[in-house]
């Protein structure tokens, strides 16, 4: 990754040296440990602040509205399928990107790190990922983990890990989940339960839910101007963070969403009272992909799922 | 100074029960949060270095009903219902406490607010100093420091196996007095009390230097360019203001029931929200940087022109909790210096 890194500097600051780019969006150190930030810039003196490290979370594609010009941004293959589906549905000129593409080798869930080992981020000397393995460090003694333990659940779940569109790419090797379907477990787990203790899952969630709308906030594929939820005429949900109210936004979220949604997890990952998004985006995704055999972001040139009709869909929910 | 051994705090909180619904620490609902104590459990004295969700939660709830209405001939009964509930929240932090009496200089010194005044009234604050600041703590640059306070009532600090309750305030030293199985803190103990709260101070590593913030952010108001630059990374979420322990800013909404009657509640609002403000006119800050700067400047600029004191106590929360890692105290550091002209 250090290779990888060092080449994204000096490419980045080629581009835009050379005005192939305007802007560049990718990652830079963030202010706390195992933390990095968005970095937006048209500096060229800024390529230098670009890192590529397993904690690098950010899906930045929902960045691209915020520049002018010509763009190069760092993508991993998640952030990739984001950019494609925003190219489908025209909020993204493909000309206007330049993809720089990161092979992916998953990103640590630095909550399932802190459950691992008993001790808060900022208690830990190190985490480093090599392969299938991890090392965390703390007071100083380093302990080795499966790294399958310790990544994000969406990168568990990842089928696509390589960028999928990209005009540079940063390295080969792309590690497809270490246990793909694991978070799709948890789904199948819940199905499995009698439809009252289902909702009384979802009451206990969604009674949290604070509607501080991080998860839309930080979703590329949220980009309506002006969102449902803050309509006042017809009020379509009530602001009012009752669990009801917060579970309805939720949904009609993931519903406006079908088609885009990427599974990046970010939702899920900004969410600061830890509701299970991914549960909700999962089986979203699974219901797109039975229905209309559809996976969001995999094609720029494929019609976004919901301005195409195929005959052979299945009309069975049509009754 | 009295003073307890920490595995008797569950019979004293049991004591304070009697008398009051006591809050304390509890991950009962998988984030840090002050919810009600069960009457036993006293383990958050190991986990519990601050709550994600702020104490204020507790004095200006995210959703509370104001009154209810109901038609009734041609007009409307309204009927308010005032929170009188007394209630005992334990392990407030020094930076939180300090919060409430910011809160107050709005909501009981500027706009008296019966329900804010209701709550804050009826709510006894038991501060615990602390013994582990997280990495994005900065409250000692926030005139805070982190093992004492003299916002709470009663305040705790934890010197290893005892914790030493000192009385602050006239409600918590009547509280202290007949409060029984309480042995009296000798000399040493007031020495070990002393050193904790040391310890505490040295173990905060995040530094701000706030001389002349106010003027530099006046100074830099119009500086378009700075702002876009310090806002191009957010997001615009509300994690930042709803976790701040100091942001106060709300909305009111009208539920209605079917029957010609419903309630009215006061809900947790953001100056970060494009949709801030619309239902009575519109946003004058239509432009991301635009409400980047409210949120800085309402607390570093306004608030100590207005009442002399940052509306800020370096909790933190802003910085750990940010999704992309938006940190105010690089913001604060990067405003440009007023020049000398």
């Amino acid at each position: 990754m250090k290779d990888w890194e060092a080449r994204l500097r000096t490419e980045a600051r080629k581009l835009l040296e050379q005005g192939e780019i305007e802007y560049l969006i990718g990652f830079a150190p963030g202010s706390l440990k195992f933390t990095t930030t968005p970095l937006i810039t048209g500096n060229k003196e800024d390529a230098g602040l670009l890192v590529i490290n397993p904690f690098i979370t950010n899906n930045l594609s929902v960045f691209l509205n915020e520049t002018r010009g010509r763009t190069g941004i760092v993508a991993k293959g998640c952030d990739a399928r984001a950019i494609i589906s925003l190219i489908q549905d025209n909020q993204v000129a493909r000309e206007k990107v330049f993809i720089i593409g990161v092979p992916c080798p998953g990103i640590i869930d630095l909550r399932k790190v802190e459950k691992l080992t008993g001790r808060d981020r900022d208690e830990l000397d190190d985490i480093t990922l090599a392969g299938e393995r991890v090392t965390v460090t703390w007071d100083g003694q380093p302990r080795e983990f499966p790294a399958a333990e310790v990544l994000r659940d969406d990168c568990l779940d990842c089928t696509s890990p390589a960028p999928r569109e990209y005009d540079l790419l940063l390295g080969e090797e792309a590690h497809a989940g270490a246990a793909a379907g694991r978070g799709k477990s948890k789904i199948r787990e819940l199905e499995a339960l009698p439809p009252e203790r289902r909702w009384d899952f979802w009451k206990n969630e969604f009674s949290r839910c604070i509607r501080c709308y991080a998860c839309r906030q930080i979703c590329p594929a949220c980009f309506c101007e002006r969102c449902f939820v803050e309509e006042a005429e017809p009020h379509w949900v009530s602001p009012l963070p009752a669990w009801q109210e917060n579970l309805l936004f939720q949904a009609t979220r993931i519903i406006h969403v079908a088609g885009r949604c990427v599974d990046c997890g970010e939702c899920e990952r900004a969410c600061p009272v830890h509701i299970p998004l991914r549960l909700l985006t999962g089986k979203m995704e699974d219901i797109v992909d039975e229905l209309f055999h559809y996976r969001a972001g995999m094609d720029k040139n494929e019609p976004p799922l919901m301005t195409a009709y195929q005959p052979e869909e299945a009309e069975d929910f049509i009754r | 100074m009295k003073k307890i051994k920490k595995q008797e705090l569950a019979r004293l909180l049991q004591q304070w029960q009697a008398d009051y619904t006591v809050l304390a620490p509890s991950r009962a609902t998988e984030v840090a949060a002050m919810a009600e104590w069960d009457g036993k459990d006293i383990g958050f004295l190991e986990w519990y270095r601050n709550t994600v969700i702020p104490p204020k939660e507790v004095i200006l709830p995210n959703m509370e009903e104001l009154f209810r209405f109901q038609k009734e001939g041609a007009g409307y009964r309204l009927t308010a219902a005032a929170p009188e509930a007394k209630q005992l929240v334990f392990g407030i932090r020094p930076c939180d406490a300090r919060a409430l009496a910011i809160i107050d200089l709005v909501f009981q010194d500027t706009y008296p607010d019966d329900y804010y005044l209701s709550r804050r009234q009826n709510t006894l604050l038991v501060g615990l100093g602390c013994t582990r600041p997280c990495d994005s703590c900065f409250c000692t640059s926030m005139g805070v420091s982190p093992g004492e306070s003299g916002d709470v009532d009663l305040m705790c600090t934890d010197t290893g196996d005892e914790l030493m309750i000192e009385g602050i305030t006239a409600k918590g030293k009547e509280l202290l007095e007949k409060t029984g199985g309480l042995a009296e803190a000798s000399p040493e103990d007031g020495s070990r009390r002393q050193e904790a709260i040391e310890q505490a101070r040295q173990r905060i590593t995040r530094h701000l230097d706030t001389g002349g913030i106010a003027e530099k952010l006046q100074r830099s108001f119009e500086d378009k360019e700075f702002w876009e630059r310090i806002a191009a990374k957010c997001i615009t979420c509300g994690v930042c203001t709803f976790l701040c322990p100091t942001c106060y800013c709300f909305d009111i909404n009208d539920e209605k029931t079917a029957a010609g009657g419903g309630a009215r509640f006061r809900n947790w609002d953001s100056c970060s929200f494009a949709a801030y403000t619309r239902m009575p006119a519109e946003n004058p800050r239509e432009q991301k940087w635009q409400r980047v700067r409210q949120k800085v400047c309402h607390k570093y600029e306004f608030y100590p022109r207005l009442f002399n004191i940052i509306a800020c106590t370096g909790c933190g929360r802003c910085i750990r909790l940010c999704p992309v890692n938006w940190d105010i105290t690089e913001t604060l550091k990067s405003v440009p210096a007023p020049t000398t002209t």
